[in-house]
Order: structure tokens, then sequence, then C-alpha cells
């Protein structure tokens, strides 16, 4: 999850003292001094974060900020898109009958409408059951009372199958051409621009997201060559008296590490508060529209690879400079 | 140990610091470079621990071709040299111990071993009390003492100092000299840079003069 470790640097099989033992005791000395190594570089990286709490708070804010952005985005239309799921199924073709065609005529259409392939399911509604409908309505009752008769043609809900289902089915012409009907309502305009809006704006995220990870890898870069800077002594020293170049890395790696975490867990802590302030309002405004249940949050997995995306960011922006510096300061080699 | 072979060093600027330079030192022997400031003592030094390359020429070391080391073999090479510089280039954030065991870290020396061999360098120096003091809390004398203890922790075949006792008084000089005297009885190859004159003649060790980037004499004062 903290991305990859660098190469093990030091070989005690070339320093003076490393007399001939059994292979795997050597190797298991190297493995602990490995351990050793890393685990020094882990918390001592560490320490220096809190050795300078204002400059390394600055910098964790920026990638929090940074970093909570694309997420919060992402939690946006990953909730419009589950919201708009029921909206965008809704394939059903409402067919109203001429109002001259009685039951028994509307039960004829309904059975030719069934033995076509490209059909369903066909459901029946007779005028009587539309003004049953309409006068459970408040206000309609005494409006329906006044009418000598009932308005109402009779109405057929078709389901086209999955395999006719689309932005226009041929289906859907058919029917619009059919004399025994007087009009064909098929809702696929508005779920066609609904998909067309959030197919833009998964990709607007995307984008977002990788151009605010370019930003964290370039904020964490300035920040650990900064850090290079103060301590180009320590690091000159080092190489002088025989560190490998992943020894003199290591400890800005772990650095880069800790940054990318911590911007990360900052950005989740921003989306957890916005997820808790705007849970109230956001359940009444849903409620009012769709039986949808509460805002879908980040899950403990999307969570998770945040922290390792930041982790791995972070590493990535310091080894790139580390590594340049490096190369530019590597005396006479 | 240390072999020149007609080496030579040319700088940007079109001099040759160093011109055609040849000497060889065996394992074990105290060498000193001599000359005046700018004949080429400090370059001839870090030709030897690969901080330059000589623009022609060979040098050897452990019978190694240096212009073969490259890349990762570079850091390989000076951990087998314990460098000591003039302004002994602590790291002034941790302790005297800390300094110390840089050189053992690097390695992946056990941590066992690390406090005993630190304490065994820090005891050879005459600094043991010290090990937790802050580098800068030190005199002069005694940080140069610490250079010189992180140089031998790792107990390298050669030691280099770029004159060591550039800021120190005479007293002071002579016994940094003997410590580093006491190290060619035990078998290391010691090499030293330095224009005190006066110093290197109570040595009574080999010395190497560099004239223009020329070696114009190698004589032992007070040899038989």
């Amino acid at each position: 999850m903290v991305g990859k470790a660098p190469r093990r640097t030091g070989d005690p099989a070339t320093t003076p003292d490393a007399a001939p033992r059994a292979p795997r005791r050597r190797w298991r000395e190297r493995a602990a001094a490995w351990r050793d190594q890393h685990l020094y570089s882990f918390f001592s990286s560490l320490g220096r974060l809190a050795a300078r709490p204002f400059a390394s708070a600055l910098t964790v804010l920026v990638l929090g900020l940074a970093l909570a952005l694309p997420l919060l985005f992402w939690l946006a239309f990953d909730n419009a898109r589950h919201w708009s799921g029921g909206l965008r199924e809704a394939r059903d073709i409402t067919v109203f009958l001429d109002p001259a065609a009685d039951a028994p005529a509307a039960q004829a259409l309904a059975a030719e409408l069934r033995g076509r392939a490209d059909v369903a399911a066909v459901l029946v509604r007779t005028p009587e059951q539309g003004l049953a409908e309409f006068r459970q309505l408040a206000g309609f009752g005494a409006a329906l009372d006044a009418m000598a008769d009932n308005p109402l043609p009779s109405v057929l809900v078709v389901t086209p199958a999955a395999s006719a289902a689309g932005y226009d089915p041929p289906l859907v012409g058919e029917l619009r051409g059919d004399a025994r009907i007087d009009l064909v309502q098929y809702d696929a305009t508005w779920g066609r621009k609904l998909t067309g809006i959030l197919e833009f704006g998964e990709r607007l995220v995307t984008v977002l997201a990788a151009l605010l990870a370019a930003a964290t890898v370039l904020v964490i870069g300035n920040t650990v060559r900064m850090d290079i800077q103060t301590r180009r002594e320590e690091v000159s020293v080092m190489q002088l008296i025989g560190a490998s170049d992943g020894f003199v890395r290591r400890p800005f790696l772990y650095a880069g590490l800790w940054y990318g975490l911590l911007g990360a867990l900052l950005a989740l802590a921003v989306v957890g508060l916005l997820e808790f302030a705007l849970a109230a309002p956001l359940e009444r405004l849903l409620g009012a529209w769709t039986d949808a249940q509460a805002a879908r949050g980040l899950g403990a997995g999307a969570a998770l690879g945040v922290l390792a995306a930041g982790a791995t960011l972070g590493w990535l922006g310091a080894y790139l400079v580390v590594a340049r510096h490096l190369a530019a300061g590597r005396p006479g080699a | 140990m240390l072999r020149f072979d007609n080496v030579s060093k040319r700088y940007q600027t079109g001099l040759d610091v160093i011109a055609a330079v040849s000497f060889e030192v065996a394992a074990g022997e105290m060498v000193f470079v001599t000359g005046h400031s700018g004949a080429g003592k400090s370059t001839l030094l870090k030709l030897v621990g690969l901080l330059e390359r000589p623009t022609r020429g060979r040098v050897h070391v452990e019978g190694r071709d240096l212009a073969r080391v490259r890349g990762r073999a570079v850091a390989h090479l000076r951990r087998r040299i314990g460098m000591v510089f003039q302004d002994h280039r602590l790291l002034l954030d941790r302790s005297v111990f800390d300094n110390v065991a840089l050189p053992l870290l690097i390695t992946g020396t056990p941590h066992a071993q690390i406090g005993k061999r630190v304490r065994a360098a820090l005891d050879k120096v005459g600094l043991l009390a010290r090990e937790r003091a802050a580098p800068q809390t030190l005199s002069t004398g005694e940080q140069q003492r610490v250079g010189i203890a992180r140089a031998i922790v790792g107990k390298p075949p050669l030691i280099i100092a770029d004159e060591p006792t550039g800021n120190l008084d005479p007293q002071l000089s002579l016994e940094i000299m003997n410590l580093f005297a006491d190290f060619g009885e035990v078998g290391t190859t010691v090499l030293i840079a330095s224009h005190d004159l006066f110093l290197l003649k109570r040595m009574h060790k080999r010395v190497l003069v560099l004239d223009h980037g020329r070696l114009i004499d190698d004589f032992r004062p007070g040899a038989p």
C-alpha cells in the first residue's frame, strides 16, 4: 500500500569485517539490517515533520484540500448517478387509446401487442381505474362529479423487451402510426439528456482528479526539494562516507509518503465533515423527491484507496525530486 | 595499497592542478602530502576518494583501477576509505554517538554491534564520556576527534585527511597527528594533506611535496 520499497542499500558482504558465515545467518542479518534501516527512516522522517510543525501543517493542508476536491466531486456524481438510476430505467411506453375505443377493443389491442417479440408486458388501465386514481388526488373529486360521463381514455402501459429498449425503439414509431391510438408518451429524451450530463460529469471528475494528482506530486516534490536544500550538508556528508543513493533517498521518500498520507487523511476528514454537515438537509430534499435512502458516503474500501493513493503520490513526488538531486549532486562519479 | 600512475587533473580553467604525478603507498604506511596552498594537495586526496576523476593517468586503490569504479561501486569504495575533513563536517543536529554511528548505519551493521564499535572508536580518540553531547558543545579539537572517530569506526584500510589540524593549536595538532600515527601502527594506511612543515618534521614520516601540481620531492625527515 505504501509503494515499492527502495532497493536494499547496505551490502554487508563488501564491508571490511564481513567474515564468512553460514548463508542463512547472513541472510537473516541482512534482512534485519534492512528492516532496521526502514523502521529508522519511517519514524525519523515523521519526527522531522513534527520538528517543523507550521511548515508541515501548511503542506498537509494544501494537499488535503487538493485531494478532497476530486473526492467531493466524485461523491456528488456518484450520488447523482445513483438517484437518477430509477429515472433512466423508466422505459415504459404509455399509450393513450382513442377515447371512442371501448374495453374489449383495448383488450384486443393489448393482446395483439403482447404477441410481439419486442414487448415484454402490457398493462391495461381502464377509464374507470383512471377515474378512481384521479378521485384520490385531492381537489379533483368535485370536478369529476360535475362531469356527466368519464372523459378518460383507456391506457396501455407497454414495457418493451429488454433487447428492444433503447433511446428510440421502432416499437414507439409503430405505435404512433396506429389509428386506434391517440397519443404515445415515451420519456427517452429526458433520460438521454441525463445520461449525457452524468457522463460529462464523470469525465470532468476524472480530468480534475488527474490534474490535482499532478498538483499533489508537485507540491510534495517541492516540499521535499526544500527539505533537501536545508539538509544539503547532511546529504553531501552521507555521500562522502559511502552512503548509497538508496540510503540518502530513503528518509526523503518516507517524508513524501508521510505528506501524502497525512494529506489524504485530511482530505477524508474534510469529506466526512461535509457529509455530516449536509446529511440532514440532503435527506429532507431527497425525501421530497424520491424514495431514495440516505446519501451514499465514501465506503471503507474507497477511503483506504484514497490513503494508498495519497501515500503513493507522495512517494512518487519525493522520488522524482531526490533522483534529480542525487544525479546533479553526485561528485565526480 | 595506493598507486598514482602519471596522474593529471585539469579543471575548466585550463590549469593543471595535478600534473603527471606518480607515487606508490604501501599498506600500513603513513604519508604526508604537503606544499603551498593551491599546490594540489586537496585535489590529490579528492582523486583517491573519487570526489574527482583524473583528466589523465590512473589511480589504483587496493589494486583496483578507480576509472572502472562507477555508479553504485563509488559508494562501496568510499566505505573502505575513512575521510577526515579540515572543518570536520559533523552533522550538528545529532549527538556525538549518532555522528560516529553513521558509517555503520550506512553499511547495515546490526544494532548490537553498532553500540560496541562506536564506543570503541570514541574511546580511541578519548571522547567516550561525551557520546551524548551535541557537537556544538565540544571544543574544536574535540570536534575534530569526533570526525576521526567517524572515519575509523568502519575499520577502513585507508584513511585520508585533508588539513585535519588546520584549525588547531600546535599542541592539539601534535596530539591529533599522533592519533593518526597509532592507526598506522595497526596496519591502516594513512594519507594526510598538511602545510604544517614544522609538524611534519616532528612526525618522522614519509612526505610528498607538491608544487604547482608537480611532485617535486618524496622524503622522510629524520629517517636514518
